[in-house]
């Protein structure tokens, strides 16, 4: 039998790498790279040339489960889709819709999730959400409120055309390493990159100027290079004036933070701060890119609209090589976005709470009522089932109790519920709290949308079949809607998508047809539409098309170091793993390059806790405490630790502390303390 | 034909090391290696002119073809004196030896399309050419940018 290679979308971070699947005999053998790709060019990181190895994995799931005893017992579908309707329809009908909570998925396709979303708000609960809220959901509220809308202004490789490119909070050699091609061909054409970070991490390497910062002093920093930009008149008065409103009490907000107080807030030198608003500020265009380091934290949304105030003052927006880049974590949480797995958005960013918003769906669905108002979000809905308000839940391809703040509360708050049915490739540590599991199918085994993090919309074929009986997450959800009452009669991700194209404005013109070559970049409103590469470029969607500059002043974080803990804990990302590792830890070559959980501590720190590099060392926080490896390095100042939160020990230590706006908790910062174990 | 490294763009993500291993069966021949905390290269066969892995080897299973160090699996005993006379390291015997063959039958090798910092090329001039280029940029332009 001839070898196939299909098309197909990387399944790890948002870039939206494509490549091919070579397919032999119905079994997915190699990859082959797709060097005509826009983002990538054909390169992919070392998790992409590992994609596969999770799909013949041992551990995948290859029937429906129920909870039997401390074990599993294998199911039919039948039973397990009537123990899903019992268990999901009980609450429902005996304390009503809200009881229910529903976690959609950034790793499924956009048309499962705005089947989710459908599913979710057609029963009349409003409590769905998705791991969005973990990373960028402060972006989702600040860019709406200051530019308009949450997204990359501008596509990935036009990074190329930047001369000055700022990374703020964002590891992407290792996150996102295709970017480096684009930012390394900007450098080659003399763009000055200039990179703050905590951690000397390899984005750093490639920085001109280098601003290492105190966990959590984000708004200091980008307030001291505002105040700097204004003193120095290199604002841009046309743009500000043409384009923005606020910007007085900008001037007013920012007038303290002198370069010498910011660097004592940051531990950054003045000079620096100076040297990199210069840069910024003069250059014909420059870029922002931003990723966790500055959402993950409790001022999140503040971090986020300091960014779009130093990039509006500059006018660096709306044209070739400028733009605000939030860079996102997973393939298609731009698209679980985009289709409203958000508790205060319906798809299409259509606010909870506007009633207008509700009549166009209850129109668009053909129902008689869908919830109005902000439902619950992620972390949330945790909460409340903790104290019993949420009785049932329906996870589809999350993790929560690896992934959350604190995850033995959520581990007990998930224990807490009268029914969870979760939906996954592995039995992952919140399938292990499940009453019933339903396997899916991965990605290279079911066909869909996926929206990388530039907006673009790309169709992604279906490979292979699934293992066993596993079954698409699209098929799953309609056989629940239907046994729940709903009509959900979708043969295939194509007609799924036939509806997102009539109810979601931004994805009108992006149908299934157009689809082959690389996708399109939303707003796309109708079929003769090219996709909008870059926003903003005649204005802003505000009245007279202008942006709001909102003023932000510092807070500092939450947890400081003290006596008891008195180092700060920060957490990040490895090139080798992916998240809450349930993947990348199954993936052999990618395990053996990073197999233990680590914390990297300065030298002069393990000095005085008489720690050497690989020595077992115990961290504490107020919240519990986790065995690792010590790393000793000069990446990090004195007083910082830092550990990858792909092992379940880490989110043991962080924070619950949230962002007041967005929900998000401040994974970023944590008072520890680190002792050897002997 | 060797694959050469641009130093100042390897980011040290370890796409080559994963993408050799994938493309020969599990077994990879290339190696990050990591100086301080931050600067790293991948390590692999250079191919030598004068090789000294194909003046060890007595069976001519390693010889030169053109640029090329070549390998003939028929004739490796296995003796390991090539990984001995490697002054890189990039030789390994593990019943038979095996090194970078600069991906026979593929047009070009697994690690310099998967390379998402483009510092792997098939180009020599290429690492210098971009720092004439950029230098030459910064000159005209009275500094950078």
């Amino acid at each position: 039998m001839p070898q196939v290679l299909v098309p197909t979308v990387c399944p790890y971070c948002g870039a939206g790498c494509g490549f091919f699947i070579a397919v032999e005999k119905e079994r997915a053998t190699g990859i082959e790279y797709m060097p005509e790709h826009p983002a990538s060019e054909g390169s992919l990181c070392s998790k992409g040339n590992a994609a596969l190895e999770i799909l013949y994995h041992p551990d995948r799931i290859r029937t429906p489960l129920k909870r039997h005893g401390d074990g599993w017992a294998k199911i039919t579908w039948e039973e397990a889709l009537d123990l899903v309707a019992k268990g999901l329809g009980g609450p429902l009908k005996k304390y009503g819709p809200n009881s229910i909570g529903f976690f959609a998925s950034s790793k499924c396709t956009n048309e499962e999730n705005y089947l989710i979303e459908k599913l979710a708000r057609v029963l009349g609960s409003k409590n769905v959400d998705g791991c969005a809220r973990l990373c960028h959901a402060p972006s989702v509220v600040g860019l709406n409120r200051t530019l308009g809308a949450a997204g990359m202004t501008n596509p990935i490789r036009d990074l190329a055309n930047s001369k000055c490119i700022f990374v703020i909070g964002s590891n992407l050699a290792e996150n996102h390493p295709i970017l480096s091609r684009w930012i390394h061909r900007a450098k080659d054409s003399g763009a000055v990159v200039i990179v703050a970070d905590p951690r000397m991490t390899h984005t750093a390497w490639m920085a001109d100027v280098f601003l290492q910062l105190k966990p959590g002093t984000d708004v200091a920093l980008l307030n001291g290079m505002i105040h700097v930009i204004i003193k120095e008149g290199l604002i841009d008065r046309e743009y500000i004036a043409k384009w923005t409103r606020g910007y007085e009490d900008l001037e007013q907000a920012v007038i303290d933070y002198t370069p010498e107080k910011v660097a004592g807030i940051t531990g950054i030198l003045a000079g620096d701060i100076i040297r990199a608003a210069r840069s910024y500020a003069i250059s014909p265009a420059s870029v922002i890119l931003y990723s966790m380091g500055i959402t993950q934290h409790s001022t999140g949304t503040d971090n986020v609209q300091a960014i779009a105030n130093l990039a509006l003052i500059c006018g660096h927006l709306g044209r070739e090589g400028t733009g605000v880049m939030p860079l996102r974590g997973q393939n298609n949480v731009q698209g679980a976005c985009d289709m409203g797995a958000l508790a205060d958005f319906y798809p299409g960013y259509r606010k909870a709470d506007d009633p207008e918003t509700i009549e166009y769906f209850k129109a668009a669905w053909g129902v008689d009522s869908v919830p109005l108002g902000r439902g619950l979000t992620a972390t949330e809905m945790i909460d409340k089932a903790g104290v019993g308000a949420i009785k049932a839940m329906y996870i589809v391809g999350e993790d929560p109790a690896n992934s959350d703040p604190c995850s033995q509360n959520v581990r007990a708050a998930l224990d807490n519920l009268e029914f969870l049915v979760v939906q996954d490739i592995f039995i992952t540590a919140t399938a292990q709290l499940a009453d019933v599991i339903l396997p899916a199918a991965a990605w290279a085994e079911k066909e869909g949308t996926y929206t990388s993090t530039e907006r673009r919309v790309q169709w992604s074929a279906k490979a292979i079949e699934p293992p066993g009986s596993a079954r698409s997450d699209l098929d799953i959800i309609c056989d629940i809607a239907r046994r729940l009452g709903a009509q959900f009669n979708y043969p295939d991700a194509a007609s799924v998508l036939a509806e997102i194209n009539r109810v979601v404005p931004q994805y009108g013109g992006i149908t299934r047809e157009r689809l082959d070559d690389f996708g399109l970049i939303w707003p796309c409103p109708n079929p003769e539409h090219p996709g909008t590469p870059i926003l903003h470029t005649q204005g802003f969607k505000f009245s007279e098309g202008r942006a709001t500059i909102v003023p932000v002043s510092y807070k500092p974080a939450a947890e400081d170091s003290s006596w008891d803990y008195p180092f700060i804990l920060t957490t990040g990302r490895v090139a080798v793993h992916h998240n809450a590792g349930s993947m990348t830890r199954r993936s052999p070559s990618l395990l053996e390059r990073e197999p233990d959980l680590f914390v990297e501590i300065n030298t002069f720190d393990a000095l005085r806790l008489k720690v050497a590099d690989g020595d077992e060392v115990t961290v504490t926080t107020p919240r519990g405490e986790t065995v690792a490896y010590a790393r000793i390095t000069d990446r990090l100042k004195k007083g910082v630790a830092f550990m990858p939160f792909h092992f379940p020990g880490t989110n043991i230590l962080t924070s619950e502390v949230r962002d007041p706006e967005a929900m998000i908790p401040e994974f970023k910062v944590s008072a520890c303390k680190i002792t050897r174990r002997d | 034909m060797p694959v050469y490294v641009d130093i100042s763009r390897c980011i040290g993500c370890r796409s080559c090391e994963v993408a050799c291993k994938r493309v020969h069966g599990g077994r990879g021949h290339v190696n990050v290696h990591f100086a301080g905390d931050n600067a790293s290269v991948p390590v692999f066969c250079h191919h030598c002119e004068e090789a000294n892995c194909t003046k060890a080897c007595f069976t001519q299973a390693l010889h030169k073809v053109g640029e090329r160090t070549a390998f003939d699996v028929e004739k490796c005993t296995g003796c390991g004196l090539c990984r001995l006379a490697c002054p890189f390291g990039v030789v390994w015997t593990d019943k038979i030896a095996h090194k970078c063959d600069l991906c026979e039958g593929r047009e070009t090798p697994a690690c310099v399309l998967t390379c998402p910092a483009n510092a792997l090329s098939l180009d020599f001039e290429l690492a210098s050419r971009r720092a004439r280029t950029r230098a030459a940029l910064a000159v005209a332009h009275g500094g950078r940018r």
